[in-house]
């Protein structure tokens, strides 16, 4: 007679706690590299932490015999992705028209880090449309 | 949409956890749809609706304000909503 080995089965919550814990683990250890200047090494393990976090969070779901995610989870992120370029849009097309004409006209300037902003915003504009470009074709 | 998804899983005898993993769904999407704070997809309706043994309208309904109004000309007396 074979002894039975224990299975541990992947539940929801394990799986959330599994990969939250592991990116929360990344994070600290690159803020921890900064604050204790061993950038190399904080880069490194959050790198690794980011790559089997991202991992499981993706497979896990797939290989699974348990459902890890649904249909609401889907829709929740698809909510947040609009709510965020949404309010991302709204400051956006609010505020950064008005800074350049003030920048203009010598009220304000724009430092190096509202041009970081600017870029940034712009970029995530482009790819949100590149991204709905690609699922619409698709949908 | 509301429906009673709630009484039909409690006169089965069903916890949440249970029917979730019947219509392969989490525990938490069943209770958001019991407590009316998630509607679920068509194909998430059909399976309760088939795991029940009943129609998708017997299951869920729109409150009825937002039912629409049938226009005159409809000629069918089916009742919409349940």
């Amino acid at each position: 007679m074979t002894p039975s080995i224990p299975q541990v089965r992947l539940t929801r919550q394990r799986y959330r706690a599994i990969v939250y814990g592991i990116a929360g683990v990344a994070v600290v250890a690159l803020l921890a590299g900064i604050a204790l200047d061993q950038h190399v090494l904080g880069a490194v393990v959050y790198l690794v932490g980011a790559w089997i976090g991202g991992g499981i969070a993706v497979l896990a779901p797939r290989w699974s015999d348990r459902t890890l995610q649904d249909e609401r989870d889907y829709e929740l992120h698809n909510r947040a992705s609009g709510l965020l370029v949404g309010l991302a849009m709204g400051f956006g097309l609010s505020v950064l028209p008005v800074l350049y004409v003030l920048d203009a006209g010598g009220t304000v300037e724009i430092t190096g880090i509202v041009s970081g902003v600017v870029i940034t915003l712009s970029a995530l504009f482009l790819l949100y449309g590149v991204c709905f470009g690609i699922v619409k074709r698709r949908t | 949409m509301q429906n009673n998804l709630s009484e039909r899983r409690t006169d089965e005898g069903l916890s949440q956890g249970e029917l979730a993993e019947v219509v392969d769904v989490t525990r938490q999407t069943i209770n958001a749809i019991e407590r009316d704070r998630y509607d679920p997809s068509l194909e998430l309706a059909l399976k309760l609706a088939i795991h029940f043994d009943c129609t998708v309208q017997d299951l869920f309904h729109l409150p009825p304000d937002d039912r629409p109004t049938p226009s005159s000309d409809t000629s069918s007396n089916e009742t919409v909503g349940g």
